[in-house]
């Protein structure tokens, strides 16, 4: 038997192999991403008593021109990137501080990952009340300061509210990114640092010479995974404000919550679905080609 | 020993015995085959007839359901409790629906649901059973009827009732020596004077998050001023009128002149109740929840209900709220279903209902009963206001009309859009969805 025809068997074992798992795939992905873009074609709603009638592209014509979507893709996109970065940077922080070690440390660790384990709609609701212009906790601190005289009405001004959401979703997820990037820290071996060290180099030089380019792995993912669950939040936002006020706070999953749910609007809620799907996929793939070269030039690697 | 050795002993045994004996035995093996077999297949098994409720409800509902299980042995009604959270349940049923097959035979309503679920076809109508059952509806409150028809036809059979209202502190007022308003007017004056001479705290709380509350609050202030939102038969729009404009520049106002905190643009009812109960507030839109609840609290006894206030020259009207039962289109036990329906109906089983509970009632006659009046005193009252009422429309598309009028409501009173220009845009808004 030939070298050819023994790799070529291989390869054919290989594929049957893999077969469930792409038959899966298949099932749990390409299906209902195939079905909502089919129902996209179809007006079904209220109007037509709940039968589908094919309209063509009519629903993404509506889409174009429908200002409350755009608006809440702002939102979404506004909400996303300030609370990514911000989280980003904290967690950093945190990662840093716990990954030294002092007394008390695993203690810490696990305080400092409650946050992310509390429910978020629960959370969301004791956030609201923090907020609160007349007995929240945070008009109350700014007040004994002397920071303010008038209780400030967080979540009744559009730039506050969304203000106070991000907050609220930094304090809850920075501890997620904080442990993937202490779980990266650990990896990284301390002889890099003493061989930089005796180079004449300085912590700050280490930080952003050995660190950084090592962490580069673990950003990239912790950034992913955050990013598609902000640009999803859902229940944060409609436990906090509901999506108000005046529509400042209204993100994308609650817009088509609301078109398929409560309005009934089944075609247009599927062209919302796939329009925010393909939109998130083409700033996914940016912003993994932007990484994957930001990370070669850093590390002079090809 | 193996089975057929076993049942070869037996047959061998049988065919030992003497005849009458085997008779006997014949006799025996029929007769409990009859009576375990035969007898319960051609008796009729009770029908199952399920609805779901709110779990809290579904709890208080319980005496009910025994009652009537106790008096039907060929009906079973069976409870399924969901979320409490109304919202939920709307979902739960909208989902069941949808699904087809649903596992309901009623379905336990709000009012505002009722245009949209028989819009979609999910509900049937049930004149038909009111007029053989000769049911006289004006028993019950006009708002609940109006609320539950939909296209000409009653789709909903109203059980317990709820209206918004105006609730003001007695003590406050009398020591500015005011007697209640009866317009915005008189309500801004008052407001504005108690807090001057420092008596007050805040004047008017009132409910202005983004949220279907702050549309049903809407409701009454349009009502007050004489504008409509939307025409029921026409179709027609009216945000952008004059009274409405107006009625979105009294909420502005109040927040401006300092009448209303300026955290009412985030208050849903909760919190302008806690507000109400816990400061000194002259006033507080609300739904007749609150008043058990603020009588147990410190201002007990130093509050007072009245219908909402309205311009001179017109009159004022309770946001209709209220649940009720309606029969589920699919259902193959309509005739249990209404039995069911019947049941609830009863002067008896409400009175007994709302005696344990404290809801609002849907049956008029049961706000004067004396039994009723001695345990809630305020019942009478309660009458006056919900008597009154002004319906949400009740239109297929009112939750999308709903949201659209959230949205720019919120946007006049936190300042981002003038009333013209917000009230403008929403009636525009609102005419491209009804396609009007």
């Amino acid at each position: 038997m030939t070298q050819d025809a023994i790799r070529q068997r291989e390869r054919r074992v290989g594929w049957w192999l893999i077969t469930p798992a792409l038959l899966v795939l298949l099932l749990v992905f390409a299906y209902p991403i195939g079905r909502a873009f089919w129902l996209s074609l179809f007006e079904q709603n209220l109007g037509t008593e709940l039968t589908a009638e094919f309209n063509g592209l009519g629903n993404y014509a509506r889409l174009f021109g429908d200002g409350r979507f755009w608006r809440s893709l702002w939102n979404t996109s506004v909400f996303t990137l300030v609370s990514i970065v911000l989280e980003l940077v904290l967690g950093m922080a945190i990662a840093l501080v716990l990954d030294k070690s002092f007394r008390g440390r695993g203690l810490v660790r696990t305080a400092a990952l409650i946050p992310w384990a509390l429910p978020t709609a629960v959370m969301g609701l004791a956030w609201a009340w923090i907020f609160n212009d007349q007995f929240g906790v945070v008009n109350d601190i700014l007040g004994r300061i002397g920071l303010i005289s008038e209780p400030i009405t967080w979540l009744g001004d559009p730039f506050r509210a969304m203000l106070a959401l991000i907050i609220a979703d930094v304090w809850k997820t920075t501890p997620f990114i904080a442990i993937i990037l202490l779980a990266g820290l650990q990896s990284i071996s301390s002889d890099l640092y003493e061989a930089h060290s005796i180079d004449g180099a300085n912590p700050v030089q280490s930080f952003f010479q050995i660190t950084l380019p090592l962490l580069a792995p673990q950003i990239l993912i912790a950034l992913l995974f955050r990013f598609a669950q902000a640009f999803g939040i859902f229940d944060l936002v409609q436990v906090m404000t509901g999506g108000g006020p005046a529509g400042a706070t209204e993100v994308v999953s609650i817009y088509i919550y609301a078109t398929v749910r409560r309005y009934l609007d089944f075609g247009y809620g599927a062209a919302l679905v796939v329009v925010t799907f393909l939109l998130l996929i083409i700033a996914v793939a940016i912003v993994g080609y932007l990484l994957s070269k930001t990370r070669i030039n850093v590390t002079g690697e090809r | 020993m193996n089975i057929r050795k076993l049942t070869g002993n037996l047959s061998k045994r049988f065919s030992k015995l003497q005849k009458i004996q085997r008779f006997f035995i014949f006799l025996l093996a029929s007769l409990a085959i009859t009576f375990l077999w035969v007898v319960p297949a051609f008796t009729q098994q009770p029908v199952t007839i399920s609805v779901m409720i709110q779990t809290l409800e579904g709890t208080q509902w319980q005496p009910i359901v025994q009652g009537f299980n106790e008096s039907h042995d060929n009906i079973r009604l069976e409870i399924i409790k969901g979320p409490n959270d109304t919202n939920l349940v709307e979902d739960l049923y909208t989902s069941a629906f949808l699904l087809g097959d649903a596992p309901y035979d009623l379905a336990y309503m709000d009012i505002v649901w009722v245009p949209k679920f028989a819009a979609a076809g999910w509900l049937q109508p049930i004149d038909e059973y009111i007029e053989t059952s000769e049911v006289d509806l004006s028993e019950y409150l006009n708002g609940d009827i109006n609320g539950g028809t939909y296209n000409g036809s009653l789709y909903r059979m109203p059980f317990r009732s709820d209206g918004g209202m105006l609730y003001y502190r007695t003590d406050l007022l009398q020591q500015g020596g005011y007697e209640p308003p009866e317009t915005f007017t008189e309500l801004m004056q008052i407001s504005q004077d108690l807090q001057d001479q420092g008596i007050a705290d805040w004047g008017y709380v009132w409910q202005g998050k983004q949220y279907e509350g702050m549309s049903a609050m809407f409701v009454e202030i349009l009502e007050g001023h004489g504008a409509y939102w939307i025409d029921p038969e026409t179709r027609e729009v009216g945000l952008d009128r004059p009274e409405a404009i107006a009625a979105a520049e009294f909420l502005y106002q109040t927040i401006q002149d300092g009448i209303s905190p300026p955290g009412v643009t985030t208050y849903a009812e909760e919190e302008t109740r806690r507000l109400f109960q816990n400061t000194d507030t002259v006033f507080l839109r609300n739904w007749p929840y609150v008043y058990p609840l603020a009588q147990d609290s410190e201002i007990s006894g130093q509050f007072a209900i009245k219908p909402m206030v309205h311009e001179p020259q017109d009159s004022s009207g309770a946001c209709q709220g209220g649940w009720g039962l309606g029969m589920v289109a699919t259902t193959s036990h309509p005739d249990e279903a209404w039995e069911v329906i019947q049941y609830f109906n009863q002067p008896d089983v409400q009175r007994q209902f709302f005696l344990e509970t404290g809801y609002v009632p849907a049956r008029k006659s049961l706000f004067n009963d004396p039994e009723l009046v001695a345990q809630y005193s305020y019942y009478p009252d309660l009458l006056n206001v919900v008597e009154n009422s002004a319906l949400r429309p009740p239109i297929a598309q009112y939750a999308q009309a709903s949201d659209i009028l959230q949205r720019y409501l919120s946007a006049v009173i936190t300042g981002e859009m003038t009333p013209e220009a917000a009230m403008t845009a929403a009636a525009r808004e609102t005419r491209s969805v009804l396609g009007s």
